[in-house]
């Protein structure tokens, strides 16, 4: 007897467990999320995934997308541009997502822009550095498709490019040496440094690459020491860059170093020691906030975001706030944003995401065109340099 | 204009960068004269070298000598532990499958790596400052000289002991003919088992004497493996001057393509030269060719 009771007992409770379950909560929306969590973009890919995950929680703390909370599916590219393709895949033919955030780098995002949304219709929120994700039609004879469902929260290399070359025409800076890793991000880098130096007056005097790999740059940094140059700026993301400004301080070269906007990062000044000391890279206003004036629009959210990332999810245990923490912040809630105002329809998605107009986002103030992809402008970074281990707002 | 003061700097950048590929090839060398296998788990002990040494003399505290010795036996220990569990118990004794092992090995190593050690790219202090030396108008980092030093010494070490101490012998021996070594007295599997430890130890002193200079990561062995194994292939499989003249020729090349030609083809410049001196020498510098009659 005792036993049928428990038995009932059992059947009654999972019968109320049963019905409760989709009735209680609305549907969720599912958003699929995919970035370098392992491969040499582990270090960005994984706190990005962090990020994403406290930004989805924020947003379902606060009642989700019209009632319905959103849920994200994770996926790891490892780095590699096919994978990341599979990956992306079958985020969309499995799990049936609605928008895509990620991947992390230039190349695997190319290789998803152009194997699947050329035909695919999924609004894409990249946080990759590289502009041809966004770019579209024929530049120099490589084809970049088209990028209508593309989008890329980072600022564009072009506009860092912008930044540094603006600050360097004040400073009176008339020749430059650049060196540039050979992947994708590098690339991008040479391309816009040496289409752009003519019209701020500035003559590039030497053009010199290195692997992603590379233990030694002395090399290609004596041969630009030869050729006189003011100043030095380097183009690359992760552990070589800090190998270079090392090398930099071997040949004993005094002229500035500037490092690109991927390298704002405390484990640069971890890794490049004393050798990073004066060197000068744009970055987004997260490096700087305690220094931003108070009139800034940006500085609430920034706040906000910091405090959140630091004291609520203690994510700064394992990968301290770095140049690059807001940019999956900025895309999820871009993309949150649009459809509370749209619904999942993909196209209608697509459509508000394009008219995002004064987003005050914790990397900028985005404003979305459908020729622009990206909505930010030289004026949403600052210049900082390293002094004394820590980053000094310039400009 | 290259100037002799860059080509000196070149050659000197080269000699460092060649140093390291050097103590690599060894390691590929010694485990390869004992069983006939490649040892793609090579770059990772080189990894592993600097990761633990980067635990015992930041997170525990150790005095930096005494940390070197701790993650040189570390690392040893590990080799011993491929040899002893998955290579000894294979149920197969072909080579290729054994080398298949250690592929698997390898990448074992790095998921653990990454999983321990994290995702971020760690560096190591100088051993004695980082202020650059002039060497005859090219500046060479402090590190560089350790790096030097401690291969020269590695290598000297090596010497002796493979032609002078009994156990140096017996390896040679085993590499010349197993089966005759094996008939004379040798234990070859004890043979077996120091060339691993002796080769995991070699690479893990690798990791930890270029950490401060190039960083490491948990993935880093790959591409530190790869360099090293052309090295040992350049110099002749298999034979310890080969590895490091291999491994100096390889770092040379590599800068002098930099320096000298263009430095977006200096991977490229560095095989293409390995390519060239396999096709007129297929067993590389110093390697010998055996002849097999039927």
């Amino acid at each position: 007897m005792k036993r049928l009771n428990r038995i009932m007992l059992f059947v009654a409770m999972s019968a109320v467990l049963g019905l409760s379950g989709p009735a209680g909560a609305a549907e969720p929306i599912k958003l699929g999320a995919f970035f370098d969590l392992s491969g040499p973009a582990a270090a960005i890919g994984t706190p990005t995934k962090l990020v994403a995950q406290m930004v989805v929680d924020q947003i379902n703390k606060a009642g989700g997308i019209n009632g319905r909370p959103l849920k994200l599916i994770i996926g790891d590219t490892e780095g590699n541009p096919t994978k990341a393709v599979m990956v992306a895949k079958k985020l969309i033919e499995v799990d049936k997502v609605v928008a895509l955030i990620g991947p992390t780098r230039t190349g695997t995002g190319m290789a998803v822009k152009m194997k699947l949304l050329q035909k695919a219709r999924v609004p894409t929120f990249m946080t990759v550095g590289g502009d041809p994700v966004i770019m579209e039609g024929k530049h120099g004879g490589k084809n970049f498709g088209s990028a209508k469902w593309v989008f890329k929260s980072p600022q564009r290399s072009s506009v860092a490019v912008k930044k540094i070359l603006g600050f360097m025409e004040k400073r009176g800076i008339k020749r430059i040496a650049i060196a540039t890793c050979a992947d994708g991000f590098g690339r991008d880098g040479k391309r816009w440094l040496a289409k752009l130096a003519p019209k701020f007056g500035i003559e590039v005097v030497a053009e010199e690459s290195f692997q992603p790999t590379d233990k030694d740059m002395t090399a290609q940094l004596a041969k630009i020491k030869a050729t006189g140059p003011q100043a030095i700026v380097c183009w690359t993301i992760g552990p070589a860059g800090a190998i270079f400004a090392k090398n930099v301080k071997q040949l004993g070269i005094t002229i500035p170093l500037y490092q690109c906007h991927g390298l704002p990062d405390p484990k640069y000044i971890e890794l490049a020691g004393a050798a990073s000391e004066g060197n000068i890279m744009p970055s987004t206003k997260l490096m700087a906030a305690d220094q931003l004036p108070d009139s800034d629009p940006q500085k609430a959210v920034i706040r906000k975001f910091i405090h959140l990332y630091n004291d609520v999810y203690h994510y700064n245990r394992q990968f301290p706030i770095n140049t690059h923490s807001g940019y999956a912040w900025d895309a999820i809630y871009m993309v949150a944003n649009a459809m509370k105002k749209a619904g999942t329809d993909p196209a209608k998605l697509r459509d508000a995401i394009e008219q995002t107009k004064d987003y005050v986002g914790v990397s900028g103030i985005y404003t979305l065109s459908p020729k622009d992809h990206n909505g930010l402008g030289t004026d949403s970074m600052v210049i900082v340099q390293i002094r004394g281990g820590k980053w000094k707002l310039l400009e | 204009m290259t100037t002799p003061a860059q080509l000196w700097q070149f050659l000197l950048s080269g000699l460092t960068t060649g140093s390291i590929y050097a103590l690599i090839a060894i390691g590929f060398s010694v485990i390869h004269n004992a069983t006939g296998i490649v040892n793609f788990a090579q770059g990772e002990f080189v990894m592993l070298g600097a990761m633990t040494m980067i635990t015992f003399s930041r997170d525990l505290g150790l005095p930096m000598p005494a940390a070197f010795a701790a993650s040189v036996l570390a690392v040893a220990a590990i080799g011993i532990g491929l040899e002893r569990g998955p290579l000894r118990n294979a149920r197969s004794r072909v080579v290729l499958i054994l080398v298949m092992i250690t592929v698997g090995a390898s990448i074992f190593i790095r998921g653990v790596s990454m999983i321990i050690w994290g995702k971020m790219p760690l560096s190591l202090p100088p051993f004695s400052g980082d202020t650059p030396i002039s060497f005859l108008s090219a500046a060479v980092m402090p590190q560089s000289l350790w790096i030097f030093g401690i291969t020269l010494c590695a290598v000297i070490i090596l010497h002796y002991f493979f032609k002078h101490t009994m156990l140096g012998k017996a390896m040679r021996a085993v590499a010349a003919n197993r089966r005759a070594a094996r008939l004379s007295g040798i234990s070859v599997d004890r043979i077996v088992f120091f060339s691993f430890a002796l080769s995991s130890a070699l690479g893990g002193m690798a990791g930890i004497i270029i950490t401060p200079i190039t960083t490491m990561s948990y993935d880093a062995g790959v591409m530190l493996g790869l360099k090293g194994f052309s090295a040992a292939v350049l110099g002749g499989y298999g034979s310890m001057a080969g590895a490091i003249i291999g491994g100096l020729t390889l770092g040379v090349l590599e800068t002098a393509g930099a320096g000298l030609l263009s430095s977006h083809y200096k991977d490229a410049i560095a095989f293409l030269v390995l390519l060239f001196v396999l096709f007129f020498r297929p067993a590389g510098f110093f390697g010998m060719t055996k002849v097999q009659r039927l």
